[in-house]
């Protein structure tokens, strides 16, 4: 409400909301465990300890232990870096492809832009999730190949939000004015177009890079994604699952490791949002 | 109206086709020989030669296209290398779980999240808003397959009222097979419905703003009635919208979820064939798959069209 | 006995969003059974504000104080599920916006049968006879202009005929149009006020009629309110106000009507169209009035004392004239009007 009353006097950054200030100190400690468990994890996380497996969790051990005496908090925290390595590279990967590609299809249009935008249509016709399932399975199982499969599926959006986004912004007075003054495509799209889609790519990426997490989870849970010993959330999940009416913790952790930072990513995601688009935040 | 028809399922059939080929093109690059596969490494030239010939592998690569593409016309979807038996045998045998599962959960997720969202619309701001809503943004970062671990703990392992995993298979009766699909449907609902509970909830508040939601008032309409009479209708057109493009999720989603709870659905197929190198089975069953989502969302834009008297009626003018 | 509609001291705030500032504040308004009222006054100055206290369907945030009654009954003290068999049946509003008054997913036939039901608890069938009695008589016959029809298949006008059509339904005592005409083109504007004109003399409504435009005032309202900033500045029997217009402001709203180019020349020697001359200045938000007479800082007769509070409505006190009141401390003198309202408009530019 406050944002609505104030008077405009140039542009202020807007009051953080709530979403914003939460999404990032969630977002702050997923990264901050993922980077921590580098050197230090209470115990090393592949390490082996038949003696004490499937432990409920205590003291020694606060989120308990698995089958082979694992230590569940340890491997949580080392499989953050997984999660976040896989989802940033593909989040990467998409934006690097789809923002050009949309970009060109917005300088250009005409034949490029039906090209591009028939492809995205095409590509949205494929179940994400499944496709990645399938390319990783027929291409064998990885983090490099979960990383393909994923980001080929963030190609389209990012490519359909930037054309969408500079469609708009060529219209506009000061590019009309840089194409008067003889600029080339390339360089009106790099000087004006894209730094002017940043905020919406922005908040896109986020929302991608929680998206990823999950489908990095998914295929780890599926046997698809980064092999073991390295540990994953998803493939702690399948491994809880053998052992679920013994020690359902197992499987209770790791999936609110995953539910927590996607929620982290997408307040962020909103917050960033509301705050780098007025429009909407008037309309709330 | 009809010129719109047309034009629509001309795109319609061309993305269908555009579809089969990248799989298929996708698949003939992939290494290895079908064949050699299925005799294994130590087989002999000329029993290779003969199953090739037999399986057609032989031949050009787009009259291979052509041949299979025109048996997916008349529901030939090829034969499985591996169970020798029609791919359409074992899709439709499949698909009798799996498309029950996705419906289940389309439906669920909309009971669930119109009146969730249409609630919280009418509560804008206050508790039982910022409650669901808080509710449902949690909802939406939860992982379904996660969901059904715990719908298993909660549901089959501590209060025993459903079954943990598996299918008596329909021929065991409805409700048998119902009670296997409900816990599975239910974790493929609930974070589909938290998306679709927010999406009505702005759509709610966006069309109680509109000036016909004044005239209804004006004509003495409780607030309540005017919400559900005036505003839904009209709130519920977009919604449908990301309804279609859930299906895509949900289709995605059984696969994964089928693996929870073992159910003998495509998505358990898909793997089983994958693992057996059944690439037949596989490039069908994903060409198959796409041109269910390219179909559905053909389907919401006709519904889209009939729910907006602005599209499907011209002016009279 | 009590006159139909009686509006007293009525004060609308929205706390949140204007401080203590009030949108309206000490409005009265009286209305007898069969009369018609217009409101007049700029954009912004509290004119629908008024009418939607009377509606009881102010925006959620925002408070009215005063009364409001109607045959005597207060409607600020009636409770919203008495008020809900009201609206639409003794009180009924005509909207601004034909293009978005209607619901677009229903049927005209439907949207006029709404309120039949739920007022008169007629059967479908019976409702949907109405409905076609009422679409013939605002002007849109069948077959061409069938019940099933979708708010997107009619023009502005059409619309605004269903929208009439919808407000008389239940054949109310009161009709409010707000700014009924503004959207519409011209010609078609003239239509729509000979509508509201015939259907309120013919079920004797009292109407009250908000616009921008005096000479629609002129021609159709026996009594006539100005407004500014939320406040009533002038009102009296129209023929009175037009004899003399007292306050500034009025008589700036009027330089500022097309009306007065007539009067005058409707065009410069030089062949242009002659531009109409606006008062110069706007409205002052409801959160910076100024301390004493709103219209200060636009007025050509402001001086010291008109700063220091704002200046009640009074009776002018003239002969034969009991109505007519303005709110200044120093009101034009009467003399004649359309060269003196001219000779200010030519000075104004
Ligand atoms: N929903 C609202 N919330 C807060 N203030 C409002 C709201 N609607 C109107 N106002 C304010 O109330 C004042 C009176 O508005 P109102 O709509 O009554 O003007 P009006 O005379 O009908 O103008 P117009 O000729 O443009 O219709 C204006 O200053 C406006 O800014
Ligand atoms: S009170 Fe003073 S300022 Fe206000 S209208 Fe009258 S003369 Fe003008
Ligand atoms: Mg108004």
């Amino acid at each position: 409400m406050s944002g609505v009353v104030r008077k405009t006097g140039g542009r202020r950054l807007p009051a953080a909301s709530p979403s914003l200030v939460v999404g990032l100190v969630i977002t702050a400690i997923f990264v901050a465990m993922a980077l921590v468990s580098l050197v230090w994890t209470p115990y090393e996380p592949t390490a082996l300890n038949i003696l004490n497996k499937l432990e409920a969790p205590s003291l020694a051990h606060p989120l308990g232990t698995d089958f082979f005496g694992r230590d569940v908090l340890s491997q949580i925290m080392a499989g953050a870096q997984v999660s976040i390595v896989v989802a940033v590279v593909a989040v990467l990967v998409g934006a690097g492809i789809g923002v050009p590609l949309g970009a060109l299809a917005a300088a250009r249009g005409g034949l490029v832009d039906d090209v591009v935008m028939r492809s995205t249509d095409l590509a949205f016709a494929f179940p994400a999730l499944l496709t990645a399932v399938i390319i990783t399975a027929l291409a064998g199982p990885g983090a490099v190949n979960a990383i393909v499969a994923i980001g080929i599926f963030n190609i389209p959006v990012f490519a359909r939000l930037t054309r969408g986004a500079a469609l708009g912004l060529w219209k506009r007075d000061f590019v009309l004015a840089a194409r008067c003054a003889g600029k080339s495509d390339l360089a009106i799209t790099i000087e004006h177009v894209l730094p002017n889609c940043t905020a919406v790519l922005v908040v896109q990426a986020t929302i991608q890079f929680a998206l990823a997490i999950v489908a990095e989870a998914g295929l780890s849970y599926v046997g698809l994604g980064v092999q073991p010993p390295q540990p994953s959330w998803g493939k702690m999940l399948f491994d809880a699952q053998t052992y679920i009416y013994t020690a359902p913790w197992l499987a209770i952790f790791p999936g609110l490791a995953i539910t927590i930072a996607v929620l982290g990513l997408n307040l962020l995601g909103d917050g960033l949002r509301d705050a780098l688009d007025p429009k909407v935040r008037r309309a709330r | 109206m009809s010129r719109y028809l047309l034009g629509r399922t001309i795109a319609l059939v061309l993305t269908a086709l555009a579809a089969s080929l990248v799989v298929f093109v996708a698949m003939a690059v992939l290494p290895g020989d079908p064949a050699a596969i299925i005799l294994g490494t130590g087989a002999r030239p000329d029993t290779l030669a003969a199953l090739r010939a037999e399986m057609g592998l032989d031949q050009p690569v787009a009259w291979r296209y052509l041949e299979w593409i025109g048996g997916f016309l008349v529901g030939d979807l090829g034969t499985s290398y591996t169970y020798s038996v029609p791919v359409a045998d074992l899709v439709a045998q499949r698909a009798a779980v799996s498309l029950p599962l996705a419906v289940l959960a389309l439906v669920l997720s909309t009971l669930i999240a119109i009146p969730v969202g249409v609630y919280a619309a009418s509560r804008r701001g206050r508790a039982g808003d910022v409650a669901t809503m808080g509710v449902a943004q949690v909802g939406v970062a939860v992982p379904n397959f996660w969901l059904g671990l715990m719908l298993v703990i909660l549901f089959a392992l501590t209060l025993g009222w459903l079954p943990a995993s598996g299918f008596p298979g329909w021929e065991a009766g409805l409700l048998a097979g119902l009670e296997a699909l409900i816990l599975p449907a239910l974790a493929l609902a609930l974070p589909q419905a938290a998306i679709l509970a927010r999406v009505t909830r702005s759509s709610v508040i966006e069309t109680l703003g509109e000036d016909f939601i004044r005239t209804a008032r004006a004509k003495g309409l409780s607030g309540e009635a005017a919400l559900w009479r005036h505003a839904v209708p009209n709130a519920l057109i977009p919604v449908v919208t990301i309804m279609g493009l859930q299906f895509s999720f949900l289709l995605a989603g059984t696969i994964i979820i089928e693996n929870v709870f073992t159910l003998p659905g495509l998505g358990r197929l898909v793997f089983q064939a994958i693992a057996q190198r059944d690439l037949i089975t596989v490039q069908s069953l994903v060409t198959l798959l796409a041109i269910s989502v390219i179909v559905v969302n053909f389907l919401v834009d006709l519904a889209y069209a009939a729910l907006d008297p602005r599209l499907s009626r011209g002016g009279a003018r | 006995m009590s006159r139909l509609l009686e509006i007293e001291n009525l004060r609308v705030e929205i706390p949140a969003l204007t401080g203590a500032a009030p949108i309206l504040e000490g409005v009265d308004i009286g209305l007898d059974r069969g009369e018609k009222l217009g409101i007049v006054g700029e954009s912004g100055c509290g004119k629908s504000m008024t009418a939607l206290a009377i509606m009881g369907l102010l925006p959620g945030a925002a408070r009215a104080t005063g009364a409001i009654r109607l045959d005597g009954r207060d409607l600020l003290a009636t409770s919203e599920r008495e008020m809900q068999g009201i609206r639409g049946r003794r009180i009924a509003m005509v909207f601004q916006e034909p293009m978005t008054a209607l619901n677009p997913v229903k049927t005209i036939g439907a949207q006029i049968a709404e309120s039949l039901i739920l007022h008169l608890r007629l059967p479908k069938a019976q409702a949907a006879e109405r409905a076609r009695a009422l679409l013939d008589r605002v002007g849109l016959p069948g077959p061409r202009f069938s019940l099933d029809l979708y708010p997107h298949q009619l023009s502005g006008g059409q619309r605004q005929r269903v929208v009439i059509a919808i407000a008389l339904a239940c054949g109310p005592d009161v009709l409010i149009a707000d700014e009924p005409t503004t959207a519409l083109d011209v010609t078609i504007q003239a239509q729509i006020l000979d509508l509201l004109e015939d259907l309120v003399a013919e079920m004797g409504m009292a109407l009250v009629l908000i616009t921008h435009d005096l000479g629609v005032v002129e021609e159709t309202c026996e009594r006539m309110m100005v407004m500014y900033a939320g406040r009533v500045v002038e009102s009296g029997r129209t023929a009175d106000v037009f004899a003399h217009m007292a306050h500034p402001y009025t008589r700036g709203l009027f330089a500022a009507s097309p009306r007065s180019a007539l009067l005058t020349s409707a065009r410069e020697p030089s062949g242009r169209k002659r531009r109409l001359a606006a008062i110069p200045g706007q409205v002052p938000d409801p959160r910076a009035r100024p301390p004493g007479c709103a219209f200060a800082p636009r007025c050509p007769r402001a001086q010291d004392d008109c700063r220091a509070a704002p200046p009640p409505l009074a009776p002018l006190g003239a002969p034969g004239r009991a109505d007519h009141a303005a709110a200044c401390l120093h009101p034009h003198p009467p003399s004649g009007m359309a060269g003196d309202v001219a000779a200010s408009a030519e000075g104004a530019r």
